[in-house]
């Protein structure tokens, strides 16, 4: 296996223009923290990323960071923070910004930050073949043109080399507070039709998180909310969110995706080690290494409209059906010609 | 070569007569949207059903005539001005919601469904659809797709794609697919984000899912009023360092207000050099903590007065003026030419008074309205098209603007999106590299390049053997040709 470190967009260029020639598939490899999300590839060099880890731009009151993808989620986060500001991703601090894109990561706040792919307003993007790609701009908004950029998000690098990006920033909440609640799923609705603006309410077997984050006199407005609907909740003041993860320690785990209105009855096939982002429908799931358990969690949540993928462990993404195979098989054919990206990783065999 | 009387035949089949037009009258009306180009079609069709919308598709591409698709036609770019021998595909009689589901926040609705019309059917719910393009009153959902629509609430929710789950697109190919999903997640690429703000050239959307959003507890609105635009924009930047994202953050200057304010009696003051709407949400406590912040901004900038609307009747006749300014400028001149571009937002200044000399320079009233908060500008030209040679000095000075726009690191559009007025434009922001690949998106959706061909992408923009222009009838191609000098505008 070979290991392939490029220290520019020029030499991501040139490595895959080799690679195409040679029609030998390489796999883009940031941090290794989402590694295991998508279906086993037969590759034969690694392309690291980590030597393109610079800020290119950055100007606060612009609430705009232009990196390259290499650029650790750690380092990222130090440079923010002193600015007041983030970039609402929540990865591990090893994790690098291409990484986080590329694997579409879902932080536990979305139902407040939103989707990573809303932050990426501008990306540079080197083809299969070694063309270097630019789409968006570095503003608020924009629609200028068609957004290349947001078909890489998600893509597990099957269509480009994620070289460089801008990123849409927050300012950092003045205070947090987490309020465990107990009960079950169930008095979730009440919650989220009671708290206004919550960052997320994360329902396990064992409970439910309350999280807040915003003014100090905001959070104990919505404190006291929760307390309406829920009494005995304790709280915490800044501590790491969430504070239980039941699903971390399993070998697998996954990512389940259904409308919020039906996390319940996708947790009655989890067993007890999973946490529902209520009000977005996500649920991670840890599972042991049990096929069955995997298909079963799968048929239940494609039954409920939605998909399954493991995003740590061995699993890979499921057989859900993609829409517009021929749109996807066309631009797979036009973005990476040769087929050297990862064959075979993502959804529907691409 | 384009067979018109074969695929009316087939329409008259499939919608009936009445749901087919093709007289000079109805041919004239769809010939243009909101901007100033007008082209022309040959037949105009309205649909009132997926199936009759996948007619539609099938009779053009049977007959070879290229597809226009259009909502209410109040894009400001020219996406919906049709060119040559076009069949225009107007899904105005698809305007129903279809559900509403509060438990997973989301609604599906047809395209034709206005955008008040739905945060109004929503409010009952305890939810709004964010995106409220000025045009909010006539606006379709559809269309707020396919512009990426964006709006002065925007600033704090973000523009349409983050409010857009999945969509159902009637093909080129007459099949129809769903991208996206009900879900916070779908398998296969993000199509449905690339759909989004494609401007009619990839499909169809024949039904939205949108993504509910739950209607704030308390809300602030604060007129601030300034002596120097200077310090009217310097608010804006200090807002931002501040940690304050305003659910909106408007700027006027002094000709707009003046303008706005003899038409809404909105009380704006009439002798500032500009004035800033600024809008706050949250929890009361979270709306009292924003208001003290922006007070603070605005005083360290020689704010003059802070109004605060002190109920909703007030609130609404602030928000008045400003959604009226497109229609009180009528007072100015008999035309306008509403630009949008948009730059960082540390720009604002220095572009504005670019703005300013370029309109000088072409002796032409210049006033602006705009989204400062995204650094959305929005420079006005009040103009009187019979007086010779006026047209060309508004050409010249829009070229100027968006030259101006680019140079300070901003993009060709900001919300309005590309259609015919800019895609000559897009070399200035693309490369050649670029714009292939933009190119190869559009030929993935559509190879056989019948969708709303001529828009977003400058003539030669190709992907292998697919050239955007190429594919449409002669016909079409010869009337692009034709199009008058300037047509971007």
């Amino acid at each position: 296996m070979d290991l392939i470190h490029p220290h520019s967009i020029a030499e991501i260029a040139d490595v895959m223009k080799a690679a195409s020639a040679a029609e030998s598939p390489v796999l883009i490899v940031g941090g290794r923290t989402h590694i295991d999300k998508g279906n086993p590839s037969d590759i034969q060099a690694e392309v690291w990323t980590s030597q393109l880890d610079r800020i290119i731009q950055y100007d606060p009151a612009e609430m705009l960071i232009v990196v390259e993808a290499g650029m650790r989620i750690g380092d990222l986060n130090a440079t923010l923070a002193e600015n007041g500001q983030e970039w609402p991703v929540d990865a591990p601090t090893d994790s690098t910004v291409g990484g986080v894109i590329a694997a579409g990561a879902n932080s536990p706040r979305r139902l407040k930050v939103g989707h990573v792919r809303d932050t990426v307003v501008e990306m540079d993007l080197v083809t299969g073949d070694g063309r270097h790609i630019r789409s968006g701009a570095r503003t608020a908004k924009n629609v200028t043109g068609y957004d290349l950029h947001r078909l890489a998000v998600g893509s597990l690098g099957t269509l480009g080399v994620i070289a460089q990006v801008a990123l849409k920033l927050r300012p950092l909440p003045k205070a947090r507070r987490t309020l465990m609640v107990p009960g079950q799923m169930s008095i979730g609705d009440r919650l989220l039709a009671e708290v206004p603006g919550p960052s997320a309410i994360v329902a396990t077997a064992g409970g439910i998180e309350v999280r807040l984050e915003g003014w100090p006199e905001e959070i104990e407005e919505q404190t006291e909310a929760t307390r309406s609907v829920a009494q005995g909740s304790r709280s915490r003041d800044d501590a790491e969110f969430p504070s239980v993860e039941p699903w971390a320690g399993s070998p697998v785990i996954v990512e389940a995706a259904v409308p919020p209105s039906r996390l319940a009855d996708l947790a009655a096939v989890a067993g007890n080690r999973w946490g529902a982002l209520l009000g977005v429908g996500l649920m991670w799931v840890g599972l042991e290494h049990r096929e069955g358990a995997l298909q079963d969690l799968r048929s239940r949540a494609e039954e409920l409209g939605g998909i399954a993928p493991v995003i740590r462990g061995s699993g890979g993404l499921g057989d859900s059906e993609i829409s517009a195979r021929t749109v996807h098989r066309r631009l797979k054919a036009r973005l990476d010609p040769a087929g050297v990206l990862a064959p075979g990783r993502f959804w529907g065999g691409i | 070569m384009s067979d018109i009387g074969a695929a009316r035949q087939d329409l008259i089949a499939a919608l009936g007569a009445n749901a087919v037009l093709d007289d000079p009258l109805a041919r004239k009306l769809y010939a243009r949207d909101a901007s100033l180009v007008e082209g022309g079609c040959a037949l105009v069709a309205l649909p009132s059903s997926t199936q009759e919308v996948v007619a539609c598709l099938k009779a053009a591409a049977d007959h070879g005539l290229p597809v226009v698709p259009r909502g209410s036609g109040t894009g400001l770019a020219g996406a919906a001005t049709p060119i040559g021998d076009a069949l225009v595909v107007a899904t105005t009689k698809m305007n129903r919601i279809l559900e509403i589901r509060p438990q997973d926040r989301l609604a599906w609705v047809e395209p034709g469904v206005i955008n008040l019309d739905l945060s109004n059917a929503l409010e009952p719910h305890g939810f709004t659809f964010a995106p409220d393009p000025s045009s909010q009153q006539t606006s379709t959902i559809g269309g707020n797709v396919n512009t990426n629509a964006g709006g002065p609430h925007c600033l704090a929710y973000g523009v349409t794609s983050a409010h857009v789950l999945a969509l159902d697109v009637a093909m080129p190919g007459a099949a129809i697919e769903r991208f996206g999903s009900e879900g916070p997640e779908a398998a296969g690429y993000d199509l449905r984000g690339v759909l989004v703000g494609s401007e009619g050239t990839l499909g169809i959307v024949v039904a939205a899912c949108v993504r509910l959003t739950p209607l704030p507890p308390g809300v602030r609105t604060m007129l601030l009023d300034f002596e120097s635009v200077e310090d009217c924009a310097a608010t804006v930047s200090d807002i931002i360092a501040r940690g304050v994202v305003p659910a909106a953050l408007e700027m006027m200057d002094h000709g707009i207000v003046v303008a706005a304010e003899n038409f809404a009696h909105a009380g704006y003051p009439t002798d500032a050099a500009a004035i800033l709407i600024v809008e706050v949400d949250g929890t009361a406590s979270a709306v009292t903590a924003q208001a003290r912040e922006v007070e603070l901004a605005a005083n360290a900038n020689r704010v003059r007065t802070v109004r605060v609307a002190i109920d909703d009747a007030e609130r609404a006749l602030i928000w008045k003026g400003r959604k009226s300014a497109f229609g009180a400028v009528a007072q100015i001149a008999p035309h306008y030419h509403l630009h949008d571009c948009v730059v960082p937002r540390t720009k604002l200044v220095e572009v504005l008074a670019g703005v300013y000399a370029i309109a000088r320079r072409h002796e032409l009233i210049v006033t602006n309205v705009f989204h400062a908060g995204d650094g959305n500008l929005h420079p006005l030209l009040s103009f009187d098209r019979s007086v010779p040679g006026t047209l060309e000095r508004v050409l010249r000075a829009s070229e100027e603007i968006v030259r101006l726009c680019v140079e300070a690191g901003g993009a060709l559009s900001g919300e309005h999106g590309i259609g015919l007025e800019k895609r000559d434009f897009m070399p200035l922001v693309f490369t050649d590299e670029d714009l292939a690949a933009q190119a190869c998106v559009r030929a993935a959706f559509d190879p056989a390049g019948m969708m709303n061909p001529f828009k977003v992408l400058p003539d030669g923009a190709r992907c292998g053997d697919f050239a955007v222009a190429s594919a449409a009838t002669d016909d079409a191609a010869e009337a692009a040709g034709n199009l008058p000098e300037g047509s971007w505008i």
